[in-house]
């Protein structure tokens, strides 16, 4: 199958996904996959494409403030008290802030569902693994912590009954729990919905991306990631052979062909499409529905 | 939360049958609410064990949205490491 037949085949998958580790070309086929869709959709791109790149560490800033301030608000205190300040300071250190505030930004640009694709320029493999194994753990915790909550609330009740007083307050508590359920369900089910995801995963024809790839490839299928297959990038020009080029070419070309077999034998079918090294930098619209043609095999204009 | 309960008993009603009321929610009930209110708030300490424990440097998994839920126990943490802190057998302070 093609890349363009996977998009005709299953218009429902909005949420479109490239993996893959650092530098092999996830940023140009977002950009060029982008362009196809706008193409094919007959969408003006200059108004209604948009790039947005989550910026981490200014949003963990953001949301301590948050934190910061709703304390204040809550208990008219004038300042933060030093055990609690310090405590936020120190969160931005924890491990997994950083994925988890860029998922959380990503849920807040799915839910408002202003567009018909999303296509994710996803942070190298180990981050988004690492990400999806957060959110079963989270799912665990809050499995736990809810039910305490829920047992704190009988009690609470009970008490409630024996000193014969009115209702009890809703439990706040138990409503940011729920808030945080809602929104680990949202973010894992955005990379895990077979109905709406497609995740791409890039490789270059080098072993060691090849092997890497397929490792990653299977931990992503034990969280459910659905994946659609694999574009190779990078693949250099085997007619280059017949001219007259020099050795170290050659024996790149040579290194690929070795590499691209291991692709074949690995992957088979579920490569997608092999887009060229191109001799300039992808840069600008020209350059990306170049890379876009090729990509999908398909003539845009 | 179990510390807001002293503003709350202000609404018993007075007089002769108010009383009997009180007398007899002492007689019956008062040890048990007693007993209600002591194991609630452990629970509520072993709720901020659970969310908040790295202040007390036992690493807590998912940091980023546990802070969601700082301002609401805010004014329970200083018990609540007073309690921690106190109790000779650890384990005792969970339950």
């Amino acid at each position: 199958m093609s890349l363009a037949e996977i998009f005709d085949k299953y218009p429902d998958r909005r949420y479109i996904m490239y993996g893959g580790k650092g530098g092999l070309g996830k940023t140009t086929f977002s950009a060029a996959t982008a362009y196809y869709l706008a193409k094919k959709g007959k969408i003006e791109i200059m108004p209604n494409l948009y790039a947005c790149e989550v910026d981490a560490d200014r949003r963990i800033e953001d949301y301590q403030q948050e934190i910061r301030q709703k304390i204040i608000d809550m208990y008219g205190m004038k300042k933060i008290p030093e055990e609690i300040e310090s405590y936020i300071k120190a969160s931005s250190a924890e491990p997994a802030m950083e994925e988890s505030a860029i998922f959380d930004a990503v849920v807040d640009i799915v839910v408002k569902g202003d567009f018909d694709y999303y296509i994710y320029d996803l942070v190298p493999l180990g981050h988004a693994l690492y990400y999806l194994s957060m959110a079963s753990i989270y799912d665990a915790w809050l499995e736990k912590i809810t039910t305490l909550r829920e047992q704190m609330r009988e009690y609470d009740q009970a008490i409630a009954t024996m000193q014969r007083e009115e209702e009890t307050q809703e439990d706040e508590i138990y409503k940011e729990l729920m808030y945080i359920k809602d929104r680990i369900g949202t973010s894992s089910k955005i990379m895990t919905d077979t109905k709406k995801t497609a995740f791409f995963f890039v490789v270059n024809p080098e072993e060691m991306t090849i092997v890497d790839t397929e490792k990653a490839a299977s931990l992503f299928a034990r969280y459910d990631v659905p994946l659609a297959g694999y574009v190779v990038n990078r693949v250099i020009n085997r007619d280059l052979l017949n001219e007259n080029i020099p050795a170290y070419l050659r024996n790149r070309i040579d290194m690929q062909a070795k590499a691209l077999d291991m692709i074949d034998r690995k992957l088979g079918t579920s490569v997608l499409s092999m887009v060229p090294e191109f001799d300039s930098e992808i840069k600008g619209l020209d350059t990306i529905r170049k890379l876009a043609e090729v990509m999908f095999e398909e003539k845009l204009s | 939360m179990a510390e807001k309960e002293p503003q709350k008993k202000k609404k018993k009603a007075g007089g002769i049958v108010g009383f009997f009321r009180d007398f007899t929610y002492g007689m019956a009930t008062h040890g048990m609410a007693r007993h209600a209110l002591k194991t609630r708030s452990s629970m509520e300490h072993l709720f901020i064990l659970i969310t908040m424990g790295d202040m007390l440097g036992i690493p807590i998994l998912p940091p980023y949205y546990s802070l969601r839920l700082l301002p609401h126990v805010v004014p329970q943490i200083t018990t609540w490491k007073r309690r921690m802190l106190r109790e000779k057998d650890f384990v005792d302070s969970m339950y």
